[in-house]
């Protein structure tokens, strides 16, 4: 039971964008020297890629499409 | 290779003649030792493996080292296909831990685990288009516009086709315990993505594996099931499947112009399919076979 919890929670896609997009969004803005005086690369990369997971999560898709 | 066609009158002979000359053919074609499917395995694993490092450690710039680790992650299923089909050594051979090798290992930049795609594949060949028993039922598609569609669809994380099909076909053979292995595969996959995303090595990451692993499941989805099976709608030894010819070429194409003599002779080495078609052409003909342009 525990395993499949881990497993669930592993393979959600708000799991795959805190894990990978947030980190891949932060790093893409700095390399392209981006920044704002309002947030942090980290905050907004956290902040687009936790709505976007979010999103997906709910509606099982990340470009809506089905 | 001689050829055992020369000098024949091909519509001389009976049903049971040509029948009987095709398994000689094709019998011809399954001998040897297939040192290039070996090599190719063993070598695509290694280089996008060293890829990693070379990222890692700066001394390969990932805009170089993207296009190859596309390459590699394509071309890591088809040495574990000739594997699958224990072409480079028989359960019983001395060699077959060096065939059961090859599959596990080459399949490390696709991310997915041999035996479970072995025996779903032999479901495959066993059901090919029937809509109820072909765990590749799936990916039929009325055009290739439809087929790109439904495989942008089937990345998203509510699809679960492949999965539900692959099960279905595991427990129908008795073999759902390697559903298992499919599990922890991709986890690991996964984990590795998360540990070199958040050690500040996302984009390497994503460019030497997430990118090419989405890429290339596309291509093959394309090229080894929808392509050569396309429409889709028939059964049978000689229906199921085509040959085509392929705007990217037999190499850019995986082989998989060829795939009609795989799907009769499963046991022929990879890169000896376009010899054996070319030899077994005019029987092919003869039994009805689309052999598209080819």
């Amino acid at each position: 039971m525990m395993l499949e919890k881990f497993i669930g929670l592993l393979f959600a896609p708000l799991t795959f964008a805190l894990g990978f997009l947030a980190p891949l969004f932060m790093q893409l803005l700095d390399a392209v020297g981006w920044s704002t005086p309002m947030a942090s690369n980290a905050i907004i990369a956290f902040a687009v890629t936790g709505i976007w997971g979010l999103l997906a999560q709910l509606r099982g898709s990340w470009v809506w499409l089905k | 290779m001689a050829e055992v066609t020369s000098d024949i009158d091909w519509d001389a002979l009976s049903a049971d003649e040509l029948a009987g000359l095709e398994r000689k053919i094709a019998a011809k074609y399954m001998q040897g030792f297939p040192v290039g499917i070996v090599i190719w395995g063993f070598a695509n694993t290694a280089i996008w493996l060293s890829l990693w490092p070379l990222v890692l450690l700066d001394i390969m710039p990932l805009w170089m080292a993207f296009p190859i680790a596309l390459v590699n992650v394509s071309a890591a299923y088809l040495p574990s296909h000739d594997a699958q089909h224990s072409i480079i050594a028989r359960e019983g051979h001395k060699l077959r831990w060096l065939n059961e090798l090859l599959g596990h290992v080459s399949l490390i930049p696709f991310a997915a685990p041999f035996r479970y795609l072995r025996y779903t594949h032999f479901e495959h060949h066993a059901h090919a288009n029937d809509p109820a028993l072909d765990p590749d039922y799936d990916v039929h598609a009325e055009s290739r516009g439809q087929f790109f569609r439904k495989a942008l669809a089937r990345m998203q994380p509510a699809a679960a086709q492949d999965e539900q099909a692959y099960a279905a076909a595991l427990k129908r053979i008795g073999k759902e315990h390697l559903l298992l292995e499919a599990v922890l595969i991709r986890s690991f996959y996964l984990l590795v993505l998360f540990f070199t995303a958040w050690s500040g090595y996302a984009l390497e990451a994503a460019l030497l594996w997430w990118i090419p692993l989405l890429v290339s499941q596309v291509y093959i989805r394309y090229y080894l099931s929808w392509k050569p099976h396309h429409p889709g709608k028939r059964t049978g030894r000689y229906e199921d499947t085509s040959a085509f010819r392929s705007v990217l070429g037999n190499i850019g194409s995986s082989g998989m112009q060829y795939h009609i003599v795989h799907h009769l002779y499963p046991r022929i080495p990879l890169m000896r399919t376009p010899a054996a078609y070319r030899e077994l052409r005019p029987i092919l003909q003869r039994q009805g076979c689309d052999l598209g342009e080819l």
